[in-house]
């Protein structure tokens, strides 16, 4: 039993940091209805500039989110209004192609950079523990759960209640009403790639203490991103951060009882269930 | 006449380098270059960069063509077929991953071109009869059985968990651990085959800490090593011994974060401090050219090059002839001595010695087997944080 439990916090505290990923792709595919596939790779300029930050800066990880997020929403800013922009009316595979080729150039582009070393960023807590009742909960990734709270709890409050949240809610529900209604439709979807690029960026930040660092990581988590998006239903935040978790405790429980090869299956069988029955993911709205 | 050619051929053959013009050979070097193995790729281009220079001196110019297969088997079968065909190279030496490796064996049988694998350790791949390829390094079985003849010396284990990723390197280690283990009766508690790449390893840890074995062998690449010691180190898994099946464990990389691989075993092929000849010497070399610190991937590359292309110069860069010279040759070096023998089902493999170190103070020091070893093994392991 207590491995059940220990498998279930370390799958819901995991979890936490994919919700976050998930929520940065499915807002800018809410608003643009474009897959991000450069997702991971943005996540992964952000593991980079934390890590930079820690070794030459002294930095903590966590306290670098403050640096991180804005220079990564610059940075997805950035790339919506000089590249992404123009594809936006453009076929689908159009747009898929344009996103793994940004991706591909970031990772490469690190990788002539800084080499495909593998970093390791090793805090004072890296792999330290509380022990409650017999169940060690890792420290980094309570702190990290907390910090991912915080974010998210921040991101609804801007979604429902500022007007800008309000204009890229209305955007994202439908691009020509919102345009008819006076919203400056390119500025909310140079925000909304600026917001989910800042997700990410801070996602890389969160997991930077305890993972590692290479130029290729991001293939990893554009895969569970876009498994998120699609369970949770796409373009819907509440589902990303369900579908973030939910896939975080499959794979933790799922490798207890099932043996640690077995985790990606038992996510993708998941996933292929939730399509089956609810095609539109599990709090998707079908659309037209 | 005929009765002198052989002379002739027979004295060059005994003598080499008696002529004295740089003799050329065309050799093919497959490689990670780039890709996730990468970090351990770089060591084997390394050791060759070193191994060309040596090479110069003793007045055989390396043609060398290089390929990268970014650690993807397809890859580096096309790789193999362009050297074999196109660049017509008289031997290729390459390349780094198992998988990669498994799929070149059999290539060089097809296309008759010999092959010296450096550090590749799937056990399967010497298992084939295939005669065109050669192994310098020893195998899994090696990594493994090293090790657990260590850990039943010094202590009286009873039980071991098997941790491995789901690679060809990764499985063939766990498989040999637990056939070796049998012999040893040594029981299996827990075996998990991971896949490399998840950042949570903490509930596979958890449930094989619930079994309480008394060893705990893993078989994983370079950052899922480091990543596996954290997590046993927050979940408080506390065997007799952590046994790390070279790779990820042998980095210094891994030894840098003493506070999670303080002694910590590792298997590995070669060391710095051990006495085979020109060992310290490659080690002071390598650090001084590249700013760090070499790992025995290096050194396997390095005798791997130096063998094909001096025996390539021998045989006239004749492919057969490579081969037989190849098969009969005997080298002493820095990886000690190296000949490809048949033996116990394996064929052309290099019945390699290999070595256990342990991280004392965020270094690799040598501690088994004794006869080579400068440091003794600290056994068991004392616990976190001491």
């Amino acid at each position: 039993m207590s491995i059940f439990i220990q498998a279930l916090i370390s799958g819901i505290l995991i979890g936490g940091v994919y919700a976050l990923i998930g929520i940065g792709l499915t807002i800018i595919f809410g608003v643009m209805r474009i897959i991000n596939f450069a997702h991971g790779d943005i996540l992964m300029v952000g593991m980079y500039i934390t890590f930079f930050l820690f070794t030459l800066a002294h930095v903590d990880p966590f306290v670098s989110i403050l640096i991180t997020g804005p220079l990564m929403f610059l940075f997805g800013a950035m790339l919506q209004k000089v590249v992404i922009n123009r594809v936006l009316g453009a076929l689908p595979q159009n747009q898929i192609l344009l996103t793994i080729g940004l991706g591909l150039m970031m990772s490469n582009s690190v990788m002539l950079a800084f080499t495909s070393d593998y970093r390791i960023l090793t805090t004072t807590y890296s792999s330290s523990s509380v022990k409650i009742g017999g169940i060690s909960v890792s420290e980094p990734l309570v702190i990290s759960f907390v910090i991912t709270a915080i974010i998210t709890a921040a991101l609804y409050w801007f979604l429902l209640r500022t007007d800008t949240g309000q204009a890229i809610r209305a955007t994202a529900q439908d691009r020509e009403a919102a345009r008819l209604m006076g919203i400056n439709v390119a500025r909310m979807s140079i925000i909304a790639f600026g917001l989910g690029s800042a997700l990410a960026g801070s996602a890389g930040a969160l997991i930077a203490p305890t993972y590692y660092i290479f130029p290729q990581v991001g293939s990893i988590f554009t895969l569970k991103a876009f498994v998120i998006t699609v369970l949770g239903g796409m373009g819907s935040v509440i589902g990303a951060t369900l579908g973030g978790v939910l896939i975080g405790v499959a794979e933790s429980v799922g490798g207890v009882y099932f043996g640690a090869g077995w985790k990606d299956v038992i996510v993708f069988v998941i996933f292929l269930l939730v399509l089956l029955f609810k095609p539109s993911g599990l709090l998707g709205k079908s659309r037209t | 006449m005929k009765r002198f050619i052989v002379l002739a051929a027979a004295i060059t053959l005994l003598l080499p380098g008696l002529g004295h013009a740089a003799t050329k050979v065309k050799i093919g070097f497959v490689n990670s270059i780039t890709g996730p193995e990468a970090p351990i790729g770089e060591n084997l281009s390394n050791g060759v960069t070193l191994a060309l220079e040596d090479l110069k001196k003793e007045g055989i110019d390396v043609d060398l063509i290089k390929e990268d297969d970014t650690g993807k088997p397809e890859k580096s079968m096309s790789a193999f077929e362009k050297l074999a065909t196109r660049d017509n190279v008289t031997g290729i030496v390459g390349p780094y991953s198992s998988k990669c490796a498994s799929a070149l064996a059999k290539l060089a049988e097809k296309y008759k071109t010999p092959l010296i694998i450096p550090v590749a350790s799937k056990d399967d791949i010497t298992r084939q009869n295939l005669k065109w390829m050669f192994r310098l390094s020893a195998t899994t079985n090696d990594y493994a059985t090293i090790l657990l003849d260590m850990a039943t010396r010094l202590g009286k284990p009873k039980t071991m968990a098997i941790i491995n990723e789901n690679t060809d390197f990764g499985t063939s280690g766990a498989k040999s651990a637990k056939e070796y283990a049998a012999k040893k009766k040594i029981a299996i508690v827990a075996e998990e085959a991971y896949s490399p790449g998840s950042p949570d390893y903490r509930s596979t840890l958890a449930s094989i800490k619930s079994k309480n074995p008394d060893l705990v062998f893993m078989v994983s690449y370079v950052a899922d090593a480091i990543l596996l010691m954290r997590q046993s180190r927050e979940i408080g898994l506390t065997p007799q011994a952590f046994l790390g099946a070279g790779a990820g464990f042998a980095t210094v990389q891994f030894a840098k974060e003493k506070d999670i691989s303080n002694d910590v075993f590792s298997s590995t092929q070669w060391t710095p401090d051990v006495n085979w000849p020109g060992s310290k010497q490659f080690n002071e070399r390598y650090k001084t050219q590249f700013g760090k610190e070499p790992t025995y991937h290096a050194t396997t590359a390095y005798e791997s090059m130096i063998i094909m292309a001096e025996t390539a110069a021998k045989a006239k860069g004749d492919k057969t002839r490579t081969r037989d010279l190849l098969k009969r040759g005997k080298w002493n070096g820095v990886m000690g001595e190296v000949r490809f023998a048949d033996y116990e089902g394996y064929t052309n493999q290099n019945h390699h010695q290999m070595l256990v170190e342990q991280i004392q103070n965020g270094t690799h020091e040598t501690v088994w087997p004794p006869q080579y070893a400068p440091k003794k093994p600290v056994y068991p392991f004392p616990g976190w944080g001491k």
